[in-house]
């Protein structure tokens, strides 16, 4: 009798949280359907840049940021000098600094894998699902965060597959124009950031002497140019407070 | 790594106000410096003609990501300008 009520006690809480990560699953879909068209589109592109299928995916099993990924694929396809590659890959995901730093207090008690678990799914979107005051406060939520961050990495990585298949088995259809729906949700993603005038600096900087660089052939212009967007922005900044 | 790095106890750093100023112009300025040159080069060269279909394409989804905020209309409409130039060029 008491064993068995000890094995119904061992037994429930895992039955709870595989409940909630399911609930965390469920709650992430639209999110995860969301990104269909970027995984897609990552797939595809990596196909029509030169790289394998193999190492179009492990692009998504590994990196798993969209932004990097058509950053990184679109720069190795320009025969970008490696260090150039590196230090754009970390720029571009320097927002996940601020990530961690605003989820510092409520994970950084937390065991080593469930800091290493989260932080590695810890994207855009599943940052988006910790803005309530308590989340990652209890075992369950914990567990519920990481059947949201683990659904997103399921789907972007099945997005990726499917954008794959289409480039190896469509590949005069990657040619219409995936550079510029590369163009298009960088668009997206840099116009409604735009609501300051140090950003609008910013962003106008960047612009400009990218295209100054390399109409001069500058080999690290796109470093530089992002770097002067930066200090651009930063500057008016200071300037106006 | 980046992801993780601020998640360590053990890590003493607090992020100066300067510097998590300046992070937060990274996203637009890096995105920016990469996808104007895929607007206006072709094949490493220069194209400001009137036949660019990336230009057209780009003016209107940057005019739609402005009115929208919607990251598939200004796909949507950003594409729909982009073959349709291709097309009457």
């Amino acid at each position: 009798m008491r064993q068995s009520g000890k094995k119904y006690e061992a037994s429930q809480p895992a039955k709870k949280h595989r409940a909630v990560m399911i609930r965390g699953a469920t709650d992430m879909l639209p999110l995860s359907l969301a990104v269909l068209p970027f995984g897609v589109l990552f797939g595809s592109l990596a196909i029509q840049k030169g790289f394998t299928w193999l190492e179009g995916q492990l692009f998504s099993v590994i990196i798993f940021s969209g932004a990097v990924q058509l950053v990184t694929v679109e720069l190795v396809a320009e025969n970008t000098p490696f260090v150039a590659l590196l230090f754009m890959a970390l720029v571009v995901s320097s927002r996940h600094f601020l990530y961690g730093l605003r989820l510092r207090d409520r994970l950084s008690q937390q065991s080593v894998r469930w800091r290493i678990g989260l932080g590695f799914l810890m994207t855009d979107e599943l940052f988006a699902f910790s803005n309530h005051r308590r989340s990652y406060a209890s075992k369950y939520r914990l567990y519920y965060a990481l059947g949201a961050g683990g659904s997103f990495y399921v789907a972007w990585n099945i997005w990726t597959a499917l954008g794959i298949f289409a480039g190896v088995a469509l590949p005069d259809l990657s040619n219409l124009g995936l550079d510029f729906a590369v163009a298009a949700v960088f668009i997206a993603l840099v116009i409604p950031e735009v609501k300051t005038v140090p950003t609008l600096i910013c962003v106008l900087a960047s612009a400009t002497s990218s295209l100054l660089f390399l109409f001069y052939g500058f080999e690290f212009g796109l470093i530089a140019s992002a770097g002067i967007g930066m200090l651009c922005g930063y500057g008016m900044q200071r300037v106006r407070t | 790594m980046t992801r993780y790095l601020f998640l360590e106890e053990k890590l003493p750093l607090r992020l100066g106000s300067n510097i998590s100023q300046l992070l937060s112009f990274s996203g637009p300025a890096v995105l920016t410096a990469i996808f104007i040159p895929i607007l206006f080069f072709n094949n490493n060269e220069l194209d400001i003609s009137i036949s660019n279909a990336y230009l057209w394409g780009g003016i209107g989804a940057i005019a739609v990501a402005y009115k929208t905020k919607n990251v598939y209309w200004t796909m949507g409409f950003g594409g729909i300008l982009f073959v349709g130039v291709g097309v009457y060029f």
